[in-house]
């Protein structure tokens, strides 16, 4: 389904590494799989003889739909990764991700309180990190994940001195 | 905020230095008995444990001393000496170690001997100011002042308990020093004088009870009292009248509590900012300096139609972090209950240049109308699907000043948020949505009780919207120079009505930048 994004037009989004989908299919991994295994076993136990209830039928149909819910979610992963991306703009920065549940989301530099970046396990491996940036809102809830460690240093400089430069307070 | 001991060097611009007098750089304490009216409830709860035993023994007919007395009398006193002893004497080293300072452009409080706590908050970030008076606190004259600073963790700092006189003076020389106003030269050394104000309204217990019998609570209460009751008539059960009893004392004692905490409602206009004045038992004054509020909300509940009553919530940083949510919910309370001109009247003090020359028409289209009244834009007619009732309602419009965001065709509401204080913003679209070519925007204000949401706009307005916000917020930004109100606005003339009292704002603010540089990042 190819359908018209809702972020402004004319942009030049900046795209994250395609790394980020070693990341992201880490996450499901241990996610899904592990939720897919619990739900199983139930069915485990029916053939087993253990337990009466409950019915084979739904032994089996639950853990299957969780397995193609799963499949799925994997399936969108690396469309969900190129959905991401954020671009620089004089006043502020744009960020987008999602594709059936779209967002775009403008973070005035004047606003930003901190950036933080984070960088977990498998990120480290392969050299990424998520910058997170902070205003005087809980609601705004903007990271950018899948970064290059470069791009990562680069970006939070960049933003500290917009910052520095366009503070407003509160 | 808190620096942890080490107090950084005094800013040597700071606007309120010329301002302090001799006597406002030396460390004061709060009143001798606070300790003990924080800590009534420990002496209360001794009181309470031998009390109750001696009353027993007079009902059971028993004498109120028992034989073996006499011989574990000393042992008893001893015991009971040394639990009092310890008690006032952790009352007196508190009381000695809780210190005060208000100078150079800063509030510092210590506090604590075994963990001792140094606070410190900068005057031109204070977000509002409160003092209040708990019962015992009014019984003898004093108050606690709390003033709240926006920052990330810990909000208020906290001052109990005082003289009523002196909260009322550190609270004149606090927002003095904070708005920029510097005394004349005649005060210098003095305390500042104490802001006039001119009351806006008042909110009679008559209406306060009318709008308790008929909020949003009583309307679950009575749906609930009709299902108890037709429960026990089907399965002819007597057991369901039970649970009425302790939820009948849970609501009496919720009703009570906002009985109390909204009585004797007063708003008044001061150049400090708004004054708040409630409570029944426990009082409380609540400043909330100009241009604090970070967004604000007028909603009317289905029942309150016929009486035209209106509720005004309010966001401001450092409130929706506090403590309970019932004294959070007080507090961000800017009107409990009023008529529709008390609302915009109050809405005229939180905004007071509305952007509009027919402020009037836009504002009460935003409250009552519905298509493009008042130059509203409203969810597309190709999305009626998606709200069959309200999509003449939702819509939004903007001013020169603030974003008007409406919605709801049954529970009314009128969503402002000025354009400086737009913190970040976004647009949300999901598959249903994008059907109808339609989305959301959101935008990000401090914690509160209002989350500005403009739902379901047609696409190409939502996205002209956004860029158009994006620009309009950077600009209100840059003329937004400094945190000291006084040095940007023209201070409202306090004898008129707050509606003429335009509050210009100066398109040179003098030694603005200077000041403005000087915040860390961390304080944004």
């Amino acid at each position: 389904m190819r359908t018209e994004a809702i972020d402004p037009p004319g942009i030049d989004w900046q795209r994250v590494s395609p790394k980020y989908v070693t990341v992201r299919l880490v996450e499901w991994a241990l996610a899904n799989l592990a939720m897919v295994l619990v739900l199983s076993l139930p069915l485990g136990f029916v053939l087993l003889g253990w337990w009466s209830w409950p019915p084979l039928g739904l032994a089996i149909a639950v853990p299957a739909v969780m397995l193609v819910v799963a499949l799925w979610r994997l399936a969108l992963i690396p469309r969900q990764v190129r959905a991401i991306g954020y671009a620089e703009r004089d006043d502020d920065l744009l960020i987008r991700s999602g594709i059936f549940f779209q967002r775009a989301m403008a973070v005035p530099y004047g606003r930003m309180q901190y950036v933080d970046i984070a960088v977990g396990p498998v990120e480290r491996g392969l050299g990424l990190c998520t910058l997170k940036l902070h205003t005087a809102s809980p609601g705004t809830n903007a990271r950018i994940p899948g970064l290059p460690a470069a791009e990562g240093a680069r970006l939070r400089e960049q933003l500290a001195a917009r910052g520095e430069a366009r503070l407003a307070g509160l | 905020m808190t620096a942890d001991g080490q107090r950084p060097a005094v800013p040597t611009t700071a606007a309120g230095q010329e301002a302090l007098g001799a006597s406002d750089d030396e460390w004061r304490r709060v009143h001798p008995a606070s300790p003990f009216v924080r800590g009534w409830v420990a002496l209360a709860a001794i009181v309470f444990f031998f009390g109750r035993d001696i009353f027993e023994r007079l009902l059971q007919g028993q004498p109120i001393f028992e034989e073996g007395l006499a011989r574990r009398a000393p042992w008893l006193l001893a015991g009971g000496g040394t639990v009092l002893a310890v008690a006032v004497l952790g009352f007196v080293l508190t009381w000695y170690f809780t210190k005060y300072q208000v100078s150079g452009g800063y509030v510092r409080v210590d506090s604590g001997f075994l963990f001792r706590q140094h606070r410190q908050a900068r005057l031109d970030r204070v977000q509002a100011i409160d003092i209040e008076q708990p019962l015992l606190a009014r019984i003898f004259g004093l108050a606690e002042l709390k003033f709240e600073v926006a920052d990330a963790g810990e909000s208020a700092v906290r001052l109990a308990y005082l003289r009523i006189d002196d909260a009322r003076r550190l609270r004149a020389t606090i927002l003095a020093q904070a708005s920029g106003a510097v005394p004349a030269a005649e005060h210098a050394g003095n305390h500042a004088p104490e802001a006039p104000e001119y009351q806006v309204l008042t909110v009679p217990p008559s209406r306060l009870i009318g709008s308790l019998l008929l909020s949003e609570q009583s309307f679950f209460v009575v749906l609930g009292g009709v299902a108890t009751v037709l429960l026990s008539a089907v399965t002819d059960n007597r057991a369901f009248y039970f649970y009425l009893v302790p939820a009948a004392l849970g609501l009496a004692a919720n009703y009570w509590n906002l009985f109390t905490k909204g009585y004797n409602f007063t708003a008044a206009i001061s150049p400090d900012g708004i004054r708040l004045r409630y409570g029944l038992l426990d009082t409380q004054a609540q400043t909330l300096p100009p241009g604090r509020i970070q967004a604000v909300k007028i909603a009317q509940p289905p029942l309150w139609r016929p009486f035209g009553w209106y509720r005004v919530q309010v966001n401001v940083a450092g409130y929706g972090l506090a403590g309970n949510a019932a004294a959070g919910n007080t507090r961000t309370t800017l009107l409990p209950v009023g008529k529709l001109a008390d609302a915009l009247n109050i809405l005229a003090l939180v905004l007071p240049d509305p952007g509009t020359t027919q402020p009037d028409t836009v504002f009460g289209a935003g409250l009552a109308g519905r298509d493009s009244d008042g130059g509203f834009v409203t969810t597309p007619r190709r999305a009626r699907l998606l709200a069959p009732l309200a999509w003449r309602r939702n819509g939004f419009t903007a001013t020169g000043t603030a974003l008007l965001i409406r919605s709801g065709r049954w529970w009314r509401e009128l969503v402002v948020v000025p354009h400086q204080r737009t913190q970040s913003m976004a647009l949300h679209q999901g598959p249903l949505a994008r059907r109808f070519r339609v989305a959301d925007l959101v935008l990000h204000t401090t914690a509160g009780p209002v989350s500005p949401r403009l739902v379901q706009a047609g696409l190409d307005e939502a996205r002209q919207l956004f860029d158009d916000q994006a620009a309009r917020a950077r600009l209100a930004r840059t003329r937004q120079t400094t945190e000291q109100w006084l040095r940007q606005v023209v201070p409202p003339a306090v004898e008129g009505p707050p509606n003429a009292a335009g509050v210009a704002v100066a398109g040179s603010a003098p030694a603005a930048p200077t000041n403005h540089q000087q915040e860390g990042p961390q304080h944004g």
